[in-house]
């Protein structure tokens, strides 16, 4: 990269009803990230804003949203993506040199809406798939995960084993939407099933949040933040969108995205040269699935790994340490929240759940059913 | 400052978007094929895959596919799942009853096609063979293809 580009700093916000209104949700992110770093919305020059117009109801959401944001007058774009392309966008427009500081703001207010999974349906091809009325969010994810599942004989209870590691560490977590006391794998195993073999604590929790971070040029980042995060490398790929034509048990848009971003970031061994990942898996099959698809666990072995605490906070490749997308997975701010998780981490900030080995990370977002579309970025200290 | 309590508003939208969506010559051909209870999917002449339902254009080739195929009316569940809830207009109910959707490759096509399976959740199985169950009026609809049972 010509240009570095450094997180300054970021503020998130995410719980199953934020009680709030959309334009105060997006005002307090910008504001408090904007006085926590004792600037004002003069010093932004750009502003890229994520949001979707059916989960927000009203076309072109970001005409409502880019103002609160204090993105008047700016330069304001919107991504209606998963806010990790809004922050690989906004990353660019930096490396181009043409901004020095950019605001990437992404939110929604899942769960607090009426028909949370509504979204995905839209996402469906309206002359065959939504005809059809038997692909949705839940059975696409179920079917992956059987797939999964069998491709490479795991048991059901490897989903039970994600469930409970991520669901530990969501209540270790206070930023955490869905936080169990005292969560085990027979209260995982007593929820109800969705679709088989998902259950309902091997899913996301629809969840309201959002997330404001601002990304810098070197040159600011040396006058806003002790503790610069680099972006190293990132990558992205889109797959077909019909799922009977991929194979289900590996994903090709994870393998893709991560090896570009590998490529750019100069990483041989991810295994070994990565401290930890945040993943953007909102089903329990997907944490393992994406993780062997982006070299992180060895191919096969993902249901030793998770019992051998490999992907524990303290093990040898912690896997979504914040709790991941089963603690909160606000649509839209999902992937960029896992970014900011991820910088927390590398800023030794984590807390409770912080990990040992925290100089590079992976982030991992995704768009579509299944993970049609990945994206990928490594951070770095 | 006093704490406000919120109204929730519910959506007032003066617009009622109807879509219209032509299916194109492709699905129309698999649609008239069900006026004959016949399976249709499309064959590249470059690559030789066969991909059901049928869609005009080869993603691997980046090709037109310009030849239909008849695909036989049995395949093999490749992959399943029991849904144990309904989602109707995005909003998650219990169904009354657990019911099965599955994955069938038929025989000679190169993807999977999604179906509702008539089998009982207890007895369904990856691998197994299934055929296609029509209506008995049929009339060029998706609804035509009512199921896939053992074979």
């Amino acid at each position: 990269m010509d240009r570095k580009v450094a997180i300054a700093g970021f503020r998130m916000a995410a719980a199953p009803d934020l009680e709030t209104t959309r334009e105060r949700l997006v005002f307090e992110l910008s504001k408090g990230l904007l006085d926590d770093l004792g600037i004002d919305r003069d010093a932004v020059d750009n502003f890229v804003l994520c949001s979707n117009d059916f989960l927000d109801g009203r076309t072109i959401s970001h005409v409502f949203l880019g103002p609160p944001a204090g993105g008047y007058m700016k330069d304001q774009t919107k991504v209606e993506m998963d806010g990790l392309n809004a922050f690989i966008y906004a990353s660019m427009g930096i490396i181009s040199g043409q901004y020095d500081v950019t605001m990437v703001l992404a939110m929604s207010l899942t769960g607090s809406q009426v028909s949370p999974y509504l979204y995905f349906d839209y996402s469906l091809d309206p002359t065959y798939d939504r005809q059809l009325k038997l692909l949705n969010e839940l059975s696409a994810a179920a079917l992956e995960a059987r797939s999964y599942l069998a491709a490479n004989g795991y048991p059901e209870e490897l989903l039970d084993a994600v469930a409970v590691q991520n669901l530990k560490n969501a209540a270790a977590n206070p930023g955490q939407a869905r936080r169990i006391e005292g969560v085990s794998r027979e209260k995982v195993k007593g929820s109800p099933y969705y679709y088989e073999p998902l259950r309902e604590l091997h899913c996301y929790p629809p969840t309201d949040g959002g997330c404001a971070m601002l990304l810098v040029s070197e040159r600011k980042a040396e006058e806003l933040t002790d503790k610069p995060v680099w972006l190293l490398g990132m990558g992205r790929s889109t797959d077909i969108y019909f799922i009977g034509d991929r194979d289900l048990s590996t994903s090709l848009s994870a393998a893709q995205a991560a090896q570009r971003a590998y490529a750019m970031a100069g990483i041989k061994d991810p295994a070994a040269e990565l401290g930890f990942a945040e993943i953007s898996s909102p089903f329990a099959h997907q944490e393992p699935l994406l993780a062997e698809s982006m070299g992180l666990l060895e191919k096969g072995k993902a249901a030793a790994a998770y019992e051998a605490g490999d992907t524990a906070v303290d093990g040898g490749m912690p896997l979504n340490p914040s709790g991941g997308p089963l603690g909160g997975n606000p649509l839209c701010a999902a992937g960029l929240i896992r970014v900011a998780e991820a910088a927390r981490q590398l800023r030794g900030e984590a807390g409770e759940n912080q990990v040992k080995k925290a100089d590079k990370a992976l982030v991992h977002g995704q768009d579509g059913l299944c993970a049609q579309q990945s994206a990928v970025v490594i951070l770095g200290t | 400052m006093e704490e406000i309590k919120d109204t929730f508003l519910h959506p007032v939208v003066p617009l009622d978007f109807q879509n219209n969506y032509r299916v194109g010559a492709y699905l129309q051909r698999y649609l008239d094929g069900f006026r004959e209870k016949k399976i249709l999917g499309a064959k590249c002449s470059q690559c030789g895959r066969v991909v059901v339902p049928p869609r005009k254009y080869c993603g691997a080739c980046n090709l037109v596919m310009e030849e239909f195929v008849e695909l036989p009316q049995e395949g093999t569940l490749e992959n399943f799942t029991v849904g144990h809830v309904t989602l109707e207009k995005g909003q998650l109910n219990r169904a009354d009853a657990p019911y099965v959707i599955g994955m069938v490759r038929l025989e000679g096509a190169s993807n999977s096609l999604l179906a509702k399976l008539d089998v009982a959740p207890a007895d369904v199985k990856t691998g197994m063979k299934v055929k296609a169950v029509w209506k008995d009026q049929v009339e060029g609809e998706y609804t035509d293809l009512d199921c896939f049972q053992p074979a």
